[in-house]
C-alpha cells in the first residue's frame, strides 16, 4: 500500500526517520505560532471529500481511503485549534451517503464508532484541548449502537469550553433547514402560558385574568377553579364554530384533536407569529451559539456545496475550493488558505476604514 | 504525507491501533501521544521554585512569541507579494484571452464557443454587484448594473440556455421591471436582430412576470415559413434579492406558525419536500450553475435553499463582468460529473 502511495521508498524513510520527524514537528509548531499572530477564522468548516478518488487513483481500497482521511481530519484539526479556531464544523456523513454500498456504509458507521469508543477511553487528554465534542445531524438515522458511543463521546466532553468540533453525521443543510423551520412552528404553536412555568414567579397569570375578569365582567361566576386554564365553556364554544369556519374540512379534524388536548385556549396566548426573524432560525440550526461560518474549505475540486452548511454560508463565509483530495490534505495546503484568509481579511478592515473616514 | 512530522513506527500504532503485533491499551496511547500534546493549563499556585520555573518559562515564552511575529511578518509580507503578482499576471491573462474569444456581439460565434459542450445547464444563475461608487469605471449605478445584466442575458440566450436568474443583493432592478425588459430586448435584437430575436419575460419573485404581449403573436404571424419550422427561443429572466433568501424563509416560517396556530397544520407535517415545493413555486428551481463574477467566491446573501447541488464557478482574482468568465463556467460545468452522493 506504502508503494503505490509514494513512489519514492527512500523519501518516505527519509522524512519518517525519528530526527527529520522531530524537525519537521518543530517547524510545524514554528509556522502554526506564526500563523496564531494574525487573524483567525473563529469557525471552519470542511468538506472532506475525495477520499474515495484518492483510494482510486491510488488503486488501494475505498475504506482504506476513509481511514486516511481520518489521519488527516486529526491532522487539520490539530492545525486548527493550536491556531485558535473555536469551531471547527466538519462534513463527515451526508444523508444521501446511505445510499452507497451497504459495505462502505457499515464500514463508515464502525469506523466512527470505534474512533468515538477510543475517544472516550481519553478524557483527560481531551480536556487538554479543550475540545467539546457536538454530533449534528438526523439521530433516527443512526444505528443504535453508533449512537450509544456518540453520546458517550458528547457527554464527555460537554464541559469544555474552549473549542467546538462539529460532526456532521447523517447530515444535509436542507433537513437542518427544515428541522430549524419545524423548531420554531412548534414553539410558536405551543400556548404562551404552559411554556412558562409557574414555580418561578410567585403571581399566576391565570389569577390576574380571573380578577380583571370579575371586575370587566359581573357576568362571569365566581366558581371557576382558579387553577384551571381553560375558559368558560360558551367561550371556548365560539372558539370552535371560529375554528371550524377557519380550518378546511381535511384539517378539522386536527384542530379539533389539539382541541380535546385544552392545549388551545384563545388566539391571544400564542406566540406572534411576526416576531419571528431570521436570528430565530438561527438558534433553532444545528450550530446554534456558534460564531459565523468565516471559512469554508472543499477538497477534491467540485464546486459545489453538496447540501452542506447551505444557511450558514451563504452570507459572508469565504468559500474555498482546492484541488488536493482530503487523505493528502495538510498544514502546506491550508497554510495558503489561512494566509490568503488574513490577507482579505485586512484588505476588508483597509476598505471599512477609509469607508468611515470619507463618510 | 512525507512531511507530517510523524514516525513510521507512530503512523502504524495510528492506523491499526496495535503495535509489534498486540492491541495497545489506553495508557500505552497516552504515552505515545504525549510529545504531540499542548502545554497542560496553567495552574496559579505554586512554591518559589516553581515561580522560578515560571519566570524561565515566561522569557523562553516571549523568544518564541517575538520569533512567532518575525515568522508572520515575513509570511505575510511573501505571500502579499505573491498575492500581487498573481492577481497582476491573472489580469493579463485574462486580457490576452478576451481578445484570442471574443463574441463580436454575434450569436453564432458564442454558438461555437458552446457547440463542443455536451451538456448546457437549463438554469443558469449569475452574481451581479450594484457599484456605488465611481471608481468602476462603467459599472456604477443603475446603469452599469443594466449594462451587465443585458449582456449576460445576450450571451446566455447566444448559448441557448433558457432561464437566467440574476441575483443583486439590493433588489433595485426590480422596480424597473419593464426597463429592465427594453434594455435587455434592444440587447437580444443588437445580437440576432429584429426577426430572430429571442422572445424575453422579465419577472421577479412575487412580482407578475413582464412580458409584451407584442411578441408571441409576431411570432404566430411569421410569414416566413423557415422561421415558423424553428420556434423562436424564448429566454426568462429572473430577479433575485437578498430578500428572497433568509427573509422568504423566515416569511415561510411565519406562514407555518400561523396555520400551526391556527390548526390547520402539524408542525410534523413540515419537511423538505414541503419547503421545497413552497421555495420552487415562490422563489425559483435550483440553478444548475452559478457564475460569480466577484475576484472571491462569497454568496453575499444568495437564496441559500436553492444552492443544494449548485456548481458555483468563479474566477480567482477576476475583476467585472466579462465574457471569458461566462464561457469558462460553461466549459467547467459540461466537464463536471455531477454525483448525488453516490
Amino acid at each position: 500500500m506504502t508503494d503505490s502511495l509514494h513512489n519514492s521508498r527512500i523519501r518516505k524513510w527519509f522524512a519518517s526517520s525519528p530526527p527529520v520527524a522531530w524537525g519537521i514537528r518543530q517547524l510545524r509548531e514554528l509556522l502554526i505560532g506564526a500563523l496564531k499572530q494574525g487573524p483567525i477564522p473563529q469557525h471552519v468548516a470542511f468538506v472532506m471529500d475525495g477520499n474515495r478518488r484518492f483510494a482510486r487513483n491510488h488503486h488501494i481500497e475505498t475504506v482504506e481511503g476513509h481511514s486516511l482521511g481520518f489521519e488527516a481530519l486529526a491532522r487539520i484539526l490539530e492545525v486548527c485549534y493550536k491556531t485558535g479556531v473555536k469551531v471547527v464544523t466538519i462534513y463527515a456523513f451526508s444523508i444521501e451517503n446511505f445510499k452507497r454500498s451497504k459495505r462502505e456504509v457499515d464500514a463508515l458507521m464502525h469506523m466512527a464508532k470505534v474512533k468515538l469508543e477510543q475517544l472516550s477511553e481519553h478524557g483527560a487528554l481531551l480536556d487538554r484541548y479543550g475540545a467539546s465534542i457536538r454530533v449534528l445531524g438526523n439521530r433516527d438515522l443512526v444505528k443504535p449502537d453508533v449512537l450509544q458511543a456518540i453520546d458517550k463521546a458528547v457527554s464527555l466532553t460537554a464541559h469544555n469550553k474552549r473549542a467546538i468540533l462539529n460532526v456532521c453525521f447523517p447530515y444535509t443543510s436542507r433537513d437542518e433547514i427544515a428541522s430549524a423551520v419545524r423548531h420554531t412552528v412548534e414553539s410558536y404553536s405551543v400556548p404562551l402560558s404552559s411554556m412558562q412555568s409557574p414555580s418561578k414567579r410567585s403571581f399566576s397569570e391565570t389569577h390576574i385574568t380571573q380578577h380583571i375578569r370579575q371586575q370587566m365582567l359581573n357576568t362571569v361566576p365566581e366558581d371557576v377553579e382558579p387553577t384551571s386554564r381553560s375558559t368558560s365553556p360558551a367561550e371556548s364554544k365560539d372558539l370552535n364554530s371560529a375554528n371550524d369556519a377557519n380550518s378546511t374540512a381535511t384539517s378539522s379534524t386536527a384542530a379539533t384533536s389539539v382541541e380535546k388536548d385544552g392545549s388551545i385556549t384563545s388566539g391571544r396566548n400564542f406566540l406572534d407569529p411576526e416576531t419571528i426573524t431570521a436570528e430565530t432560525l438561527n438558534d433553532n440550526m444545528l450550530t446554534a451559539g456558534a460564531p459565523p461560518l468565516d471559512l469554508l474549505v472543499r477538497t477534491s475540486g467540485v464546486m459545489r456545496l453538496s447540501d452542506f452548511m447551505l444557511w450558514q454560508a451563504h452570507e459572508k463565509t469565504s468559500i474555498v475550493f482546492l484541488d488536493c483530495m482530503w487523505p493528502e490534505f495538510d498544514l502546506w495546503h491550508f497554510l495558503p488558505v489561512l494566509v490568503e484568509w488574513q490577507w482579505q481579511r485586512k484588505k476588508l478592515q483597509e476598505e471599512d476604514r477609509s469607508w468611515n473616514k470619507t463618510d | 504525507m512525507a512531511a507530517t512530522g510523524v514516525t513510521s513506527r507512530e503512523q502504524i500504532a495510528f492506523r491499526r491501533g496495535n503495535l509489534d503485533g498486540r492491541p495497545l491499551s489506553p495508557k500505552e496511547r497516552e504515552q505515545m501521544l504525549k510529545p504531540f500534546l499542548p502545554p497542560e493549563p496553567e495552574s496559579t499556585k505554586g512554591s518559589p521554585k516553581a515561580q522560578k520555573q515560571k519566570q524561565q518559562k515566561r522569557s523562553s515564552r516571549l523568544i518564541k512569541h517575538t520569533l512567532h511575529v518575525l515568522i508572520h511578518a515575513v509570511i505575510s509580507f511573501i505571500f502579499s507579494v505573491f498575492f500581487r503578482f498573481r492577481r497582476s499576471w491573472r489580469h493579463v491573462k485574462s486580457k490576452v484571452s478576451s481578445y484570442i474569444w471574443h463574441h463580436h456581439r454575434t450569436p453564432e460565434f458564442i454558438q461555437r464557443d458552446v457547440k463542443h459542450l455536451n451538456k448546457l445547464p437549463h438554469h443558469l444563475s449569475v452574481v451581479l454587484d450594484y457599484h456605488e461608487g465611481d471608481d468602476d469605471q462603467g459599472d456604477a449605478g443603475l446603469e452599469g448594473l443594466v449594462k451587465n445584466l443585458r449582456e449576460v442575458a445576450a450571451w446566455t440566450a447566444s448559448a441557448g440556455i433558457p432561464f437566467l436568474s440574476v441575483y443583486e443583493r439590493t433588489g433595485k432592478l426590480k422596480n424597473y421591471i419593464q426597463q429592465t425588459h427594453s434594455a435587455i430586448s434592444g440587447e437580444l435584437e443588437a445580437f440576432f436582430g429584429p426577426r430572430r430575436k429571442p422572445t424575453l419575460s422579465v419577472r421577479a419573485p412575487h412580482i407578475r412576470s413582464y412580458s409584451p404581449p407584442l411578441t408571441p403573436p409576431s411570432r404566430a404571424t411569421s410569414p416566413d415559413p423557415t422561421e415558423t419550422k424553428d420556434e423562436r427561443q424564448h429566454l426568462t429572466v429572473l430577479l433575485l434579492s437578498a430578500e428572497d433568501g433568509r427573509d422568504t424563509m423566515v416569511d415561510l416560517t411565519k406562514t407555518l406558525s400561523d396555520m400551526a396556530q391556527s390548526g390547520t397544520l402539524r408542525p410534523d407535517q413540515i419537511d423538505t419536500n414541503l419547503i421545497d415545493a413552497e421555495l420552487r413555486e415562490a422563489v425559483s428551481t435550483d440553478p444548475e450553475l452559478l457564475i460569480l463574477f466577484s475576484p472571491v467566491v462569497q454568496l453575499k446573501g444568495y437564496p441559500p435553499w436553492q444552492l443544494r447541488l449548485t456548481e458555483i464557478f468563479h474566477v480567482p482574482d477576476n475583476k467585472g463582468v466579462n465574457y471569458q468568465v461566462f464561457l469558462r463556467a460553461l466549459c467547467n460545468f459540461a466537464k463536471a460529473e455531477m454525483r448525488v452522493g453516490r
